[in-house]
């Protein structure tokens, strides 16, 4: 199947700033954040929903954006990886998973970090089962997941 | 280690105020990986950069009787289809032995082998162009299990053979050893395949650069080898292939053969513009190795006072059509199935069988694993049926400096195995555990 879905007006706030253009609609928010928007920190680990490497939050809620149509996000406020913290500016989990070894190759490293982000604004003080339940959507093939979960208790002690 | 021989304390720089053996250090690419900024290989492009597509095999085993690329060719947007017969050079590549074909060429060995390629300037359109490929196929009968393949009258993998390699290991007498043997442990093995699932699929993108040099950014474990494999099929000096490590999603052994860079390079290098191609996950899992499924049939003796005497075991390799790194890791079961205990005598084979699977290569452990299944249930049975506590029937029999290996090597440095077991005894005094009779920690 050719993409021949007609152009939508892509109108939302994408980490914290408005934007409004015209794309080729039909296809899933990871897509149009990658290839239209060149947000290249959402990484695509099976492209069915598995792994959560894909992960954004969408009004506040944690989301699959492969599982996602682009258009669901229109009127709605993303937030991707890159809108989460940059260097000099990190969000304490940024912080707190280098600290702690929590990434190793890094690509669940950005989807661990918004399942994680969005556990922490729900959730100020998680204990450790909370943490493990907050972040089972997301895969990782390196750390064996402890030294993530120690980062996300770190992070939530340096918020409190 | 001798006694003459001084232990050298080595000190090392206090470089900005720390040592770093024994310190937490931050990884490098650490920021770059928490922001979002690292790159991998899907993430690079170049302007007017074009994505691939392989058609893959829906056969296990089949003649490709003729390829009709006319209608994908035809299609807008589309800018290459390519099939063996656009191969400048060589059509073979393998990072041990070149056994494994780019782009089929009379016929199919795997289900996902790559019959033919298109670069399109859009991946709905790649997608399109490579589903309007026709090949017809003859299907063949296949081999799926390495003890069908063993066969004389099995189908034939690879025109040579199916056996790709037979080791064998032998030290001291192992039916004297047996003659010894006051109880002796028999049992067959299996094992299954596995998939590595690095989180990043396997990718890449090349270009041509304006002094000619084809340059290839890819998710590789093994740039140097890579670039030597793909000179080879492009039919290029080395010194013009330039290959460059882009940051790595997870490799595991799976990336230590070339993945894409050859698939990449022949689409760039036809329509000189830069193409990339990242497998999507059910094409990962499809057309790259996995580790390899084993059946292992063996048997250990020990005295009743709880001495090892003799081991003698079989290893059938299931290593898929292609070698990639399959003979090395089948070899090294051969070596390692006696685990890190000291055998006076033994006798094990490792036999690498090509079968019509998904190819087995690299991956972490390198056979060990599968080994290790082995040598660690038959040391329980026999500990159990001496009546010996399991640690202490490994403690009796470990490798210690003076003893040797299965090979006949003697071990004069580097063996920690009694170190741990001591170790861990302590431990399980100090925290009140045992094994119980069907060997569960309680």
């Amino acid at each position: 199947m050719i993409n021949n879905q007609k152009d939508v007006l892509m109108d939302l706030v994408i980490n914290n700033k408005h934007i409004s253009i015209r794309a080729g609609g039909g296809r899933c928010l990871l897509d149009f954040l990658r290839e239209d928007l060149s947000l290249m920190g959402t990484k695509e680990g099976c492209g069915e929903g598995e792994c959560g490497s894909c992960t954004v939050l969408l009004d506040g809620k944690a989301v699959l954006s492969c599982m996602t149509p682009m258009e669901r996000a229109i009127g709605r406020e993303v937030t991707t990886i890159e809108g989460v913290g940059r260097p000099g500016n990190l969000h304490p989990l940024q912080q707190a998973m280098m600290e702690e070894g929590g990434v190793q190759c890094g690509f669940c490293t950005p989807g661990m970090i918004m399942s994680g982000v969005e556990l922490l604004n729900r959730k100020s003080n998680p204990n450790r089962d909370e943490i493990v339940e907050g972040i089972s959507g997301n895969l990782c093939r390196c750390t064996g997941y402890r030294k993530i979960i120690t980062a996300i208790e770190r992070a939530a002690e340096k918020m409190s | 280690m001798s006694d003459t021989q001084e232990i050298i304390e080595i000190k090392f720089a206090d470089h900005r105020g720390y040592v770093p053996i024994g310190s937490s250090v931050i990884r490098e690419d650490a920021l770059a990986k928490v922001t979002g900024q690292a790159e991998y290989s899907g993430d690079i492009s170049r302007p007017g950069m074009l994505h691939g597509k392989v058609l893959m095999s829906p056969f296990p085993h089949a003649l490709v009787k003729h390829i009709d690329t006319s209608k994908a060719a035809r299609m807008q947007g589309v800018h290459a289809v390519l099939t063996a017969k656009d191969i400048p050079g060589e059509n073979v590549f393998g990072i041990a032995i070149a056994d494994q074909q780019v782009l089929a060429d009379k016929k199919v060995r795997f289900v996902g082998e790559p019959v033919a390629l298109v670069a399109a300037e859009d991946p709905f359109i790649a997608a399109e162009a490579v589903r309007s490929i026709k090949v017809e196929y003859e299907p063949l009968q296949g081999v799926f299990d390495p003890l069908a393949g063993i066969k004389e009258d099995a189908p034939r993998v690879q025109e040579q053979g199916n056996i790709l390699l037979h080791t064998k290991v032998r030290k001291g007498d192992y039916l004297k050893g047996f003659a010894d043997a006051d109880v002796v442990v028999e049992n067959v093995y299996r094992t299954h395949g596995q998939d590595h699932v690095p989180l990043e699929p396997e990718g890449g993108i090349a270009w041509i650069e304006n002094d000619g040099v084809l340059t290839i950014y890819s998710s590789s474990q093994y740039v140097f080898r890579d670039r030597k494999q793909v000179a080879r099929v492009l039919n290029l000096p080395v010194n013009r292939v330039r290959s460059v490590n882009t940051t790595v999603g997870g490799g595991f052994g799976r990336k230590d053969d070339v993945t894409v860079e050859i698939l990449v390079s022949l689409l760039a290098s036809a329509t000189l513009k830069p193409v990339r191609l990242v497998y999507n996950r059910h094409e990962s899992m499809m057309t790259q190795t996995h580790r390899h499924p084993t059946i292992t049939r063996v048997r250990t003796g020990a005295t009743k006072e709880g001495k090892l005497t003799s081991m003698e075991g079989v290893v059938y390799g299931d290593t898929g059509p292609y070698s990639s790194l399959g003979i090395f890791v089948i070899k090294k079961m051969a070596l390692h199935l006696g685990g890190p205990y000291y055998f006076p005598n033994y006798k094990c084979d490792s036999i690498s069988v090509y079968t019509n699977n998904p190819i087995a290569g690299a991956f972490r452990g390198f056979g060990i694993f599968q080994s290790a299944i082995v040598h660690e249930q038959q040391m329980d049975e026999l500990a159990a049926k001496l009546g010996i506590d399991p640690l202490e029937f490994r403690l009796k029999n470990c490798l210690r400096e003076g003893l040797s290996f299965s090979t006949g090597q003697v071990m004069n440095e580097a063996c920690g195995i009694a170190a741990t077991l001591e170790r861990l005894k302590e431990y399980m005094a100090e925290h009140s555990l045992r094994f119980s009779r069907n060997m569960e920690v309680v």
